[in-house]
């Protein structure tokens, strides 16, 4: 198939922001925030559907960052100071890991405006990926970074269950950490088998279809053991991607192409979008062609709402184009 | 300045509720009129009774603002020198705010609305949309004012290019690079170079020239992006933009830079070429505790410039500005006297709040800024 949809926190519409900056000054109500919440969510959910996008989320935008619904709900963590969010001027929470990690039912199923999501459409969620979770926390409990890895990776397959049985059917990991890598550290292969082993907990008995979303870095330079990642969509930010290196190799797998770029307000002309989507899959599919996607290559979240939507509405345009060719 | 330890404030003050509502065309309650006359008595400040009269009557022209702006600077100058600070600026009074000071008084910029900068915080965020053009100056009026107004050296705060270009969308530059450049990638990063170095041609340099004209002798180029991008080629370009900021110009440089990762920082703060000072942020990072010594490991990283060869001053941040813990004069002696320690050279430090007290009430940044001139006496005497 060749589909399309968003890849993680939309951003917040002009009135919920108001709200919300009230909130913060105590100016207004948390049931008025709660409702502007509502309100916002069923906007974002209606752009994605008007857009044509073949799985819809919620939006995530009571999301503070990432990992918060993790860091305010899970035991044996607490929320740490703000620290930068990769190489973007937004910042999380760090989250500050002082016992063993234990699940409160469902953490993230419980903030997800389930309710609204529209019946005839494929709903999908977003995750932090193991390996981001545990490069990012701060761990003051664990033996070393790979068991927190594999110790979340746990507490997430318990949430991948749970969105699976709340009716999801597209789960991503986001997994920007892993690529992400501004001192060209060398990711080692030993790594990268640890990141595999996570992903299969994570993933593990699970019906919803999966993807291991990767951004603000090159793909490129984990390939090509990411080919054998147990998932069945990888995501490629391309506009951090050595695109030349990408073509060289070839895939067994669907993939998301994060060909809208969510850090910049310049809207993508739909035709040029198909035009590289075309040069990838003819790259990567020599013969057999799998399953692809069109997408941000991060979370819309850095951009005004406005400015999303039109992003939006230019994935789903441009999907239905690409459609067209292969049809 | 032949004295050890000079002290200098980084940027901004905050604005008093009188400055804000007034600025609006609001008038200020009476409890604000009324701490607005208390200041300005404290402060010596004269012929109150006529700022008293316009904030009673505010009025939207721009007359009226200029009024009310100009007032609020001479408050922040006076709270200054009062303090005992010996080389100051007005607190940033005229400015709304670092970034959109700028990007407002120069064409080529529309703001599109807000966006996320962490929890229920946001910031407006303009995209370059057309070649950026130096129209009118936005700094000389408020240097002049200020020059005209003290006897104290002056250090204008200048907010520098990366920054300006980091906290912006690229929107004309990636577009005009569309045509020439196929890969996404390489298209991103060769708009970007465009952006910062017109932006530094076309209206930082021609600012810089303004400024000097009117008398600037000391422009600080305030960083705080400068390290969002740890990535060699990212870095090369901040230093890059610096050095082609302030090429040629008969004036003292220097650089502020808070809240960022100074391992990497340190690595490239040599190739900074005319820049006199790093104002650096340590106070944040720092124990309460008096002492010199081990106790003092806010100030480690002081080490690491150090090593790499930086032989510039320092501007050593021994005040948090994100607290109201009120620094005694001795833990400010401790943190000059370590420093002094690391650095070798005492005459190589100036000491300073870690970044503009903006976040801080008025009360509090008086008693910061006056322990600190205490403490810089203090470690004076303690190297006498």
């Amino acid at each position: 198939m060749i589909g399309c949809y968003v890849t993680g926190i939309l951003p917040r519409p002009k009135d919920l922001i108001e709200i919300t900056r009230a909130y913060d000054r105590n100016r207004t109500s948390k049931r008025e925030l709660e409702e502007a919440f509502r309100k916002a969510t069923e906007k974002v959910i209606e752009a994605q559907v008007q857009a044509g996008l073949s799985y819809v989320t919620d939006g995530m935008l009571k999301w503070q960052d990432l990992l918060r619904p993790f860091t305010e709900n899970l035991e044996g963590l607490k929320a740490g100071s703000l620290a930068r969010w990769f190489n973007n001027n937004t910042f999380y929470r760090k989250p500050v890991i002082v016992g063993p990690l234990h699940h409160a039912e469902g953490v993230v199923v419980k903030i997800t405006y389930i309710e609204l999501m529209p019946k005839n459409f494929l709903w999908k969620a977003v995750l932090p990926a193991p390996y981001t979770f545990a490069k990012l926390a701060e761990n003051r409990f664990y033996k070393s970074e790979r068991e927190l890895m594999f110790a979340f990776a746990e507490v997430l397959n318990r949430e991948v269950k749970s969105l699976s049985e709340a009716g999801f059917k597209y789960i991503q990991l986001s997994d920007p950490g892993l690529v992400y890598n501004p001192l060209e550290e060398d990711i080692s292969k030993d790594k990268l088998a640890d990141v595999k082993e996570a992903l299969r907990i994570t993933i593990k008995n699970t019906d919803a279809r999966t993807c291991l979303q990767t951004f603000f870095g090159d793909f490129a330079k984990i390939l090509p053991e990411a080919l054998d990642f147990p998932v069945d969509d990888l995501g490629i930010d391309l506009y951090e991607t050595d695109m030349k290196e990408l073509k060289e190799h070839t895939f067994e797998k669907g993939v998301a192409l994060g060909l809208i770029d969510a850090r910049t307000s310049l809207v993508e002309d739909e035709n040029e979008i198909v035009k590289v989507a075309n040069e990838i899959v003819e790259a990567i599919y020599p013969s057999k062609m799998r399953d692809v996607f069109i997408c941000p290559n991060c979370d819309l979240e850095f951009l005004p709402w406005e400015r999303a939507e039109e992003k939006i509405r230019v994935i789903g345009r441009a999907t239905k184009i690409l459609e067209r060719g292969y049809r | 300045m032949n004295k050890l330890f000079p002290t200098q404030e980084i940027g901004s003050l905050a604005k008093p509720a009188w400055r804000v509502k007034a600025y609006r065309g609001e008038t200020p309650s009476r409890e604000e009129i009324v701490e607005a006359v208390e200041w300005g008595r404290i402060l010596g400040l004269e012929n109150l009774e006529a700022l008293k009269k316009l904030l009673e009557k505010p009025e939207k022209t721009a007359e009226y603002r200029k009024a009310i702006l100009q007032w609020s600077a001479l408050y922040a100058i006076r709270f200054f020198e009062k303090a005992g600070l010996d080389i100051i600026f007005d607190g940033e009074q005229w400015r709304s705010e670092m970034y959109e000071h700028v990007i407002r008084n120069t064409e080529g910029f529309k703001f599109l609305g807000y966006v996320k900068s962490f929890d229920y915080r946001y910031f407006n965020k303009a995209a370059c949309v057309g070649k950026p053009a130096y129209t009118k100056s936005f700094y000389v009026e408020e240097f002049v004012f200020t020059k005209n107004n003290t006897g104290k050296m002056i250090k204008v705060p200048f907010t520098g290019p990366y920054t300006l270009a980091d906290w912006t969308f690229n929107e004309y530059y990636e577009r005009k690079a569309t045509a020439q450049i196929k890969d996404f990638r390489q298209r991103k990063s060769y708009a970007r170079r465009e952006f910062i170095f017109d932006l530094i041609k076309e209206v930082l340099r021609p600012e810089i020239g303004r400024l000097i004209e009117a008398g600037a002798k000391w422009i600080q180029i305030d960083e705080p992006a400068a390290t969002t991008n740890p990535s060699n080629e990212e870095m090369q370009l901040f230093v890059e933009a610096f050095n082609e900021t302030v090429k040629g110009f008969n004036c003292v440089f220097s650089l502020h830079n808070c809240y960022s990762n100074y391992k990497i920082l340190a690595k490239y703060a040599s190739q900074l070429r005319n820049c006199s000072q790093l104002a650096l942020e340590f106070a944040n990072r720092d124990a309460t505790q008096t002492g010199v010594g081990e106790t003092r490991i806010g100030y480690n990283e002081l080490k690491i410039f150090e090593e790499n060869g930086y032989q510039g001053n320092y501007g050593l941040g021994v005040v948090d500005v994100h607290t109201d813990f009120i620094e005694p004069p001795e833990l400010v002696r401790d943190r000059i006297l370590h420093a002094a320690k690391i650095v070798g050279n005492p005459n190589r430090i100036f000491v300073n709040p870690d970044c503009g007290l903006r976040t801080r009430k008025w009360e509090i940044s008086f008693v910061k800024l006056r322990n600190m001139v205490v403490g810089a006496e203090l470690a004076r005497k303690a190297l006498q």
